[in-house]
């Protein structure tokens, strides 16, 4: 069986090992291909990847809707497309799932959540992920894709739950990598993530997602991993932000911390225009982009009212 | 009194709808729709849905004899609760069957259900009389149009009903849907918003030479013997809601779905019921509609490609026949227990004669806006027929349910696409709205109203009487609505209706103040010196409903608080 490879990064190469582990083939597509392809792995043009039933798009959100747009003219309803962003793009939060749906003909579309980050993937360490779809062939494609004895892949129906989700563990993440860079004590840490859990939950059950899915692996539980220390970037980002390096030098570093940042920018005008609560997320978009500094931070978290949880 | 046998037989009488008998009836002609072919195919079609059925549960004797037990158990409740005459009928029975049923073979367990299945389908399965279709298509325009204007008939034959079609305006691609019906099926998904849809809908198909369709009415509608024989000889099918049995659910979507795969064009309210409160609805479960995705899988894996297409539309009344009651219901919160009403405006002769009275004296007092076809996979159609994919291109339909190159026929998959299917057509629905004159007047008073109030619930704000806005302000907020809403509806995001279109403001707020005084039983609003009186606040709640979605982006700076707790009415998309 042929998989196909949307992405030239980290990721996506190790989403193309742990596809050589279960025996398939890889048709992958990269703009800068920053490797040489391996046995199995062929690095194609774009339109080859029609060849493909399911296809993984492991690619920034901001560059996603026009590669999927290009992509999409080679596809048809046969084609299952699956994305592992933690992004939402545009004002109304849409996710890439929507966008996927909105700029190719493919229906059976679905989002790859949980705690699965890049070296474990590669190397085939043990873990477990979230495949979010409305269609079950889609999560069997992808357990037959990735899944296996050392990786155990669950499916959610809550396609936008696990995106959004998904998004938040995203900058929530950058938000802890802060607040430890800071100097500031695992209580605050823990006020910090669960609380911006619960904010980020309301708004995603606004959006249609499920409580549920933010208290599982697509949410508290991939939180938990990045907590942990399973070499998340968007905790180093935080970290180097706390210590004052510059957006820009940062960004010099990689790719990943870009979601974060745009995310709780998005989410926080979105509260804004809606009037839903989210005074943590509007805070961490006030901190990355530099409006406030740690002091206005631990001033801001320890004064707000406190009500019941 | 009559004795038991006698009034079971009148009973059995009263409730098989009249039939003309068949041989008299002229031979359908090659091009016409394939439902003028139906009385012929009635017999096969209630023993193919009898076979898919019983194929369904072959092999799976357990939940065979579960199916068996929870429809005795279902049937046995509701009938004892109802204690009438189909009671006494079918009663005795299904507690037989209850006591009988766990020590039958699983032969006899078989026939038990092939029995009840091809009575339930029996029961389902309509009638098309060409003839009924024909005396139909010549009276109806004058019925309507006596009922109306009842000193306007003779000249209205003489015009060809030209007031009638004045005041229900049928807009949206219909050259483009007559040609669809010709090389596909149509399932058309409209709001419901009234009992007087399906006759309204019935009359444009017939007014605008789309094909007549069948659909699902519901078994209470059939207990008025004149409109059950047009309805039943018009290829209506009888869906009985107070039936929960599961195996009768069954029979009614595999009726469905092989009226649809037979090429049978089909009519469903997705919404289920009514909309209560006067809200477009923005979240579809499909429902019955969803069969017509099952029902193109189930072609195409037997190598038929006819094309199935959805056809959302809307049903925009400047007056709602039971509007009142409809409201009254969805602010008890009683919407989902009194699932059927039986005891609406709907059922009171006055109340229809002052309702169409009162149409009479409006224009364009009804707009149906047909929308965007779409394929079962929520593509568009193009003008032949083709379904495109978001760059233009023609994709093939069949490929969605296609596995590894072989059409398949999967409940699970055709569950995701329908879900799908129910945002697009929520979609469809927000853009094919054409709000009119009264409900845009009712918003901006209602708007004021939430303004006064901010103390005040929802519930609290429906309790208050006469407050007031004044005349020359609610001109000038309806006027600057007016202009918001006419360069949305030039970005295609609505529609408006003709008179917000060509009216003066003091004109709109005249008009929208003559429709309301006169039907409902307090009007919504009234005039009173230099001021605007609300006098019924939930019946300007359920006017202004419709422009929820475009609360905030039709307010002022000085109006957006108010908008906010109005568009919060409708909940997040």
């Amino acid at each position: 069986m042929k998989i196909g490879v949307v992405g030239g990064g980290a990721f996506a190469w190790a989403l193309a090992h742990a596809v050589r582990r279960t025996g398939s083939e890889v048709l992958m597509w990269s703009r800068r291909p920053q490797r040489e392809a391996g046995a199995g792995i062929s690095l194609v043009a774009l339109p080859a990847l029609a060849a493909a039933e399911l296809i993984f798009f492991a690619v920034p959100s901001p560059v996603l809707p026009e590669l999927a747009r290009e992509l999409g003219q080679h596809l048809d309803g046969g084609h299952y497309l699956v994305h592992v962003s933690r992004g939402i793009v545009g004002d109304g939060l849409m996710t890439l799932s929507q966008v996927l749906r909105s700029v190719t003909p493919c229906r059976r579309v679905g989002a790859l959540a949980g705690p699965l980050v890049a070296a474990a993937l590669e190397s085939g360490a043990p873990g477990g992920g979230v495949i979010a779809s409305r269609f079950p062939e889609v999560h069997a494609a992808v357990r037959e894709a990735i899944g296996g004895k050392r990786l155990r892949i669950y499916s959610s129906e809550d396609v936008i739950g696990a995106e959004f989700a998904s998004t938040a563990v995203g900058l929530l993440a950058m938000a802890v990598g802060y607040v430890q860079g800071i100097g500031l004590g695992p209580a605050t840490l823990a006020v910090m993530a669960s609380r911006g859990m619960a904010e980020c939950t309301r708004i995603g059950v606004q959006l249609g997602g499920r409580v549920e899915t933010f208290a599982g692996l697509a949410g508290h539980g991939d939180l938990l991993a990045a907590v942990a220390g399973d070499g998340r970037p968007e905790l180093a980002v935080g970290r180097e932000l706390a210590a004052g390096t510059l957006l820009a030098d940062i960004r010099r570093q990689g790719g990943a911390y870009v979601e974060g940042i745009e995310s709780a920018r998005r989410i926080a005008a979105y509260a804004q225009r809606t009037g839903a609560r989210a005074p943590l997320v509007s805070m961490c978009a006030d901190v990355f982009d530099r409006k406030i500094g740690s002091a206005e931070v631990v001033e801001l978290l320890m004064s707000r009212a406190v009500g019941g949880e | 009194m009559l004795a038991a046998p006698m009034r079971s037989l009148m009973f059995r009488l009263l409730s098989q709808p009249l039939r003309l008998p068949a041989f008299l009836g002229p031979a359908p002609r090659p091009d016409d729709p394939q439902i003028f072919r139906f009385n012929s195919e009635r017999g096969t079609i209630i023993s193919d849905v009898v076979r898919r059925v019983a194929q369904h549960y072959a092999g799976q004797p357990d939940r065979l004899l579960y199916l068996l037990n929870e429809a005795g158990n279902a049937e046995v409740r509701r009938l004892a609760s109802q204690g009438d005459l189909e009671a006494s009928d079918a009663l005795g029975a299904w507690r037989r069957l209850i006591k009988r049923v766990g020590k039958m073979s699983e032969e006899e367990r078989r026939a038990e259900l092939r029995e009840i299945v091809a009575r339930m389908t029996g029961d389902i399965a309509g009638n098309f009389d060409v003839r009924v279709y024909g005396l139909a298509t010549k009276i109806i325009p004058g019925l309507l149009t006596a009922i109306m204007s009842p000193g306007d008939l003779p000249r209205q034959l003489l015009s060809g009903f030209r007031a009638l079609d004045e005041r229900i305006i049928a807009e949206g691609p219909i050259d483009k849907l007559r040609r669809l019906a010709k090389v596909g099926t149509l399932v058309l998904v409209p709001t419901h918003s009234s009992n007087l849809d399906s006759v309204a809908l019935g009359y444009v198909l017939m007014r605008e030479q789309l094909p007549p369709v069948v659909y699902g009415a519901g078994k209470n509608l059939f207990s008025n013997p004149l409109l059950s024989f047009f309805m039943h000889n018009l290829g209506a099918y009888r869906v009985d809601r107070r039936i929960s049995a599961q195996l009768y659910k069954e029979t009614l979507k595999t009726y469905s779905c092989m009226m649809i795969e037979r090429g049978y064009h089909s009519l469903f309210f997705p919404g289920g019921t009514r909309s209560r409160s006067g809200l477009v609805e923005r979240r579809l479960k499909l429902g019955l509609a969803g069969t017509g995705v099952e029902a193109f899988a189930r072609n195409q894996a037997r190598g038929i490609s006819r094309p199935v297409y959805f056809v959302p539309a809307t049903l925009n009344y400047a007056l709602v026949l039971e509007a009142e009651t409809l409201i009254d219901d969805h602010l008890k919160g009683a919407g989902q227990s009194r699932y059927i009403i039986d005891d609406d405006e709907s059922g009171q002769a006055e109340r229809w004669f002052r309702f169409f009275t009162k149409l009479s004296q409006l224009r364009s007092a009804m707009v149906l806006r047909f929308g965007e076809p779409l394929d079962p996979f929520c593509n568009p159609i193009d003008d032949e027929g083709r379904s495109l994919s978001p760059s233009g291109r023609t994709v093939d339909p069949a490929s969605y349910v296609k596995f590894r190159g072989v059409a398949t026929v999967d409940a699970a998959r055709d569950a995701g696409y329908t879900r799908e299917l129910g945002d697009a057509i929520a979609r469809e629905y927000q853009r094919s709205t054409v709000i009119l004159w009264t409900q845009l007047v009712a918003h901006i008073l209602y708007r004021q109203l939430v303004a006064q109030t901010p103390e005040l619930d929802l519930f609290g704000r429906q309790r208050v009487r006469g407050a007031t806005m004044p005349r020359s302000q609610l001109e000038a907020e309806v006027g600057e609505a007016r202009d918001r809403l006419l360069a949305f509806a030039a970005a295609g995001l609505v529609h408006v209706g003709p008179v917000l279109q060509s009216q003066s403001p003091e004109k709109i707020v005249a008009e929208a103040l003559t429709a309301w005084s006169g039907y409902h039983t307090r009007p919504a609003a009234s005039a009173k010196g230099g001021d605007i009186v609300i006098e019924d606040p939930n019946l300007l709640l359920f006017y202004q409903n419709r422009l929820v979605p475009f609360a905030e982006e039709l307010a002022t700076p000085e109006t957006l608080t108010a908008a906010r707790t109005i568009a919060a009415l409708g909940g997040r998309t």
